[in-house]
């Protein structure tokens, strides 16, 4: 069949990556010809990653080996369920690249234009390669390219603020990074391999257990950093809420997640070689993520900044998902685990409407914002779309997953960590009320805002067609459940099954 | 008091990263995993199944071929980041045609002359033997953009900037990632994976791994050197 | 296990360095001084790195006529070449950062960043 073909696993790094490289030189300063061409490898890289998550549904894990050498001796990707998260990158990359044609020209410098469609697919080429490298020190190379670009796109806007924010990412960012470098070091001196499941096979061998579960405390905390969980987020409101819309709906979305999905990697290697017991790094998870959920929403409740808010919103929602992976128990897991997915879908969905209005209106504050309903209804419906699905109400994507993390934690046994993500399930649904209410039911403060109109079709479509899948992934919410499940068992299976 | 807080802080953190360190395996022991495992395949079989003497070439390119891939495309990340937060429509060079950076005695200018072209040759000879000695393309081509960062410095930007026509310069950048696309690709039609390299020792494969040496050097080159000549714009 | 440390002394070092360099980088007020710091933390890790990969009495992995082993480990060696080449890039960027700000702000001092805001 067509995706049994092997090498559409390479090729889904390439192709945004050869694209991606090539952007510069084939635009040669003309921002619209850059346009078009990161819109077709965008596209490509959909389309090649599409063949893969086909392939999985039907075939279950299968791996790809470089340079026609076996592992460990070379290095191997391996595309599992959760790597279908590269699926999900390389569409939600493409709806923001299209958004981005109207809204470069107009917010960026013309001499910027191609690099920012350069640095948007090496972001998307370095997600897709972490989520499906099956080695430790290429997932580290990925993680690099990821970090440069987005520190590097937190700053492309030229102005004053946004350049002290990607400084400030970029120094967390590059302290996390060398955290996890040096817990890859550490893995690969107990066990002299840097094969992710090699490492797991080894790692039950090892002389003493010390420098494993050093290791695994390391590599955690870079984690922890680069998906920003609550003490460890003082980068993240900043940079999201200055970089341009389409940029911080990438960051947002997807690349908040490279350390979720690094931890997810790290269980994998772990869980289940028994030497180190990780009771204890379940438990911070476990804390961690319900600190997040409540202060996440308790600050966005007062941003008055229609992003700024949304990037509250992110810490809190990555807090659920650390939770979720804290209760270790099946369904708090497989929710976690969808609620990757959902997040990226229902958070990009509600930075591309807020940059959407923001471009149309040129206000970016909700009290300047009233009536932007009545200005723009098409828009701010989006915008409500993504709202009500942020929240967990039933029809739409967020609520499966946040059920199944509070179904997770009452089989785990902790109850009060179900009420802890109901509790912040309320928090969130007042600042959305509030921006509902701004946009439909207060009188307008700019006469502008309700003559502002709809944004261009090339802005509108992605941002419909992220509502529409927020809806979707809703009435549809089995779907990612039930393909997620056997990872999740392979993750739980007992020792040597 | 705030400093000392942190010396605490640092210290307490030092505890169980020095525990690890105790334990992990004897430094320099021939029996360590790390050396047993992986790497002891590489070094019985490396100079014949990589197709270069030098094992270290043979694991950045072949084994490990793919890290270098990524590698390449790091480096060219920098000189893409560095251009979108640098440059402007509006941003021009800061100097006068022809003129050093910096007042210079004329001896310092005439020996700068006088050993390029001997510069340029040794960063070629280490991108080309790369293979059986130390060195390869990143070494080289760090030397050959030290040549160009000392030419603009002592005889101006414009005669340095020669050596890299801006014409040609975007296609220059993307030599490293380019060269590995290719020679992957090529490898993939040849052996049926991406990087892979037809049976060792060939005449082929030596000149697959020449070119990936070649681009990666020269790919190099021309990002170190634009992204310092980027610095040294005005805004 | 201080005798156990001692005959790791390589990694010891490095585990001290790394945290030299995050103290630069918490406590220092100049941007580009906690880049430095940055940059220590990056060396350190690795030289712990290519620590791993040093063999007692081990000579350069290059093969051919008149070589004799023990070699050491190319494993560490290569993946630092990797590493060296992203720490280079990120301090370009982080550089070009400083700049700008310095062009646009007129300082590179946290505290007086901060009070600009």
């Amino acid at each position: 069949m067509w995706w049994q073909w092997a090498h559409w696993l390479p090729l889904a790094v390439l192709v945004p990556l050869g694209f991606g490289v090539t952007t510069p030189a084939v635009a040669g300063g003309d921002g619209g010809r850059a346009w078009r061409w990161a819109v077709l490898g965008s596209a490509l890289a959909a389309a090649t990653t599409l063949a893969l998550v086909v392939r999985v549904a039907r075939e279950g894990p299968f791996s790809y080996a470089f340079g026609g050498w076996n592992p460990p001796y070379g290095i191997e990707f391996r595309f599992d369920e959760v790597g279908a998260f590269a699926f999900v990158v390389a569409s939600l990359g493409m709806l923001a690249i299209v958004f981005s044609g109207r809204y470069a020209e107009h917010a960026l410098d013309p001499a910027r234009i191609p690099y920012f469609y350069t640095l948007l697919l090496l972001d998307i080429a370095g997600l897709i390669g972490f989520s499906v490298t099956g080695d430790l020190f290429n997932m580290y190379v990925f993680m690099e390219i990821i970090s440069l670009s987005s520190y590097a796109l937190v700053a492309v806007s030229g102005e004053r603020t946004a350049e002290m924010a990607a400084f400030k990412y970029l120094v967390l960012g590059a302290v996390s990074s060398l955290l996890v470098l040096f817990g890859i070091g550490m893995v690969y001196g107990t066990t002299g391999t840097l094969n992710l499941a090699d490492a797991a096979r080894r790692l039950g061998g090892v002389g003493s257990a010390v420098p494993v579960a050093v290791a695994i405390a390391l590599m955690a905390a870079g984690f922890m950093v680069k998906s920003a969980l609550f003490p460890l987020h003082v980068w993240l409101p900043d940079a999201h809420a200055i970089a341009p819309s389409p940029v911080s709906a990438v960051l947002s979305g997807l690349v908040v997640k490279v350390g979720l999905l690094g931890t997810f990697r790290l269980y994998q290697v772990v869980y289940r070689t028994g030497i180190v017991d990780l009771a204890a790094l379940d438990q911070l998870f476990l804390w961690l993520g319900a600190i997040s959920i409540v202060m996440g929403a308790f600050f966005a409740i007062f941003q008055d900044d229609i992003k700024m808010m949304l990037a509250y919103s992110t810490i809190s929602n990555i807090g659920y998902i650390v939770m979720g992976f804290g209760l270790a128990s099946k369904f708090a897991l497989i929710g976690a685990a969808v609620h990757i997915f959902n997040h990226a879908i229902i958070k990009s969905a509600l930075f591309l409407a807020a940059g959407a209005i923001i471009h149309q209106t040129g206000y970016r504050r909700l009290s300047e914002l009233r009536g932007a309903g009545r200005g723009m209804p098409l828009t701010a419906a989006a915008l409500s779309v993504g709202a009500v699905s942020i929240v967990g109400i039933p029809p739409t994507a967020g609520f499966l997953c946040k059920w199944y993390i509070a179904l997770g934690a009452f089989e785990a046994g902790r109850a009060a960590f179900g009420f802890a993500l109901v509790f912040g399930a309320l928090f969130i649904f007042v600042y959305y009320i509030r921006m509902v209410n701004a946009f439909y039911f207060q009188e307008p403060v700019h006469a502008d805002v309700v003559h502002a109109g709809d944004p261009p079709l090339s802005m509108l479509v992605p941002v419909w067609v992220l509502a529409g899948l927020c809806l979707a992934m809703g009435l549809a919410g089995k779907i990612p459940l039930t393909f997620i499940t056997p990872a999740i068992s392979r993750l739980l299976a007992p020792i040597g099954g | 008091m705030k400093k000392a807080l942190i010396i605490a802080l640092l210290a307490v953190a030092a505890i169980p990263l020095l525990a690890a360190m105790a334990s992990m395996p004897r430094f320099g022991s021939p029996e360590q995993p790390a050396y047993t495992h992986v790497a002891s395949r590489y070094l019985q079989k490396g100079a014949e199944e990589a197709g270069a003497d030098n094992v270290v070439t043979g694991v950045i390119l072949n084994y490990r071929g793919f890290d270098t891939n990524g590698e390449v495309t790091v480096i060219f990340t920098a000189c893409a980041a560095t251009a979108a937060v640098l440059v402007t429509s509006g941003s021009r060079k800061k100097e006068k045609p022809g003129e050093a950076t910096v007042p210079l005695s004329p001896v310092v200018g005439y020996v700068v002359r006088l050993l390029a072209p001997f510069i340029a040759l040794f960063a070629f000879y280490v991108v080309l033997f790369g293979e059986v000695s130390p060195g390869g393309g990143f070494q080289g081509g760090t030397i050959f953009a030290a040549l160009i960062i000392i030419l603009s410095v002592v005889a101006g930007r414009n005669v340095a900037e020669r050596v890299l026509p801006a014409r040609v310069r975007p296609w220059l950048q993307i030599a490293g990632p380019l060269s590995f696309i290719a020679v992957g690709t090529l490898g993939a039609v040849l052996t049926g994976s991406y990087l892979g390299f037809p049976h060792a020792r060939g005449l082929l494969a030596t000149a697959m791994l020449m070119g990936i040496e070649l681009g990666i050097g020269i790919g190099g080159a021309t990002v170190f050197a634009s992204i310092f000549w980027r610095l040294g714009d005005e805004p | 296990m201080i005798g156990a440390l001692w005959s790791n002394f390589d990694y010891a070092v490095s585990v001290v360095l790394f945290l030299i360099g995050l103290y630069c980088v918490i406590a220092k007020n100049n941007l580009i001084k906690k880049f430095m710091g940055l940059n220590i933390m990056e060396t350190s890790v690795f030289a712990f790195i290519v620590a791993i990969g040093v063999v007692d009495r081990g000579s350069a992995p290059i093969m051919g006529p008149g070589a004799r082993g023990p070699f050491v480990n190319p494993i560490p060696q290569a993946l630092i070449l990797t590493g060296i080449v992203v720490a280079v890039s990120t301090t370009a960027l982080a550089l070009s950062l400083i700049v700008r700000v310095w062009h646009q702000c007129g300082t590179i001092e946290a505290d007086e960043l901060r009070e600009l805001e």
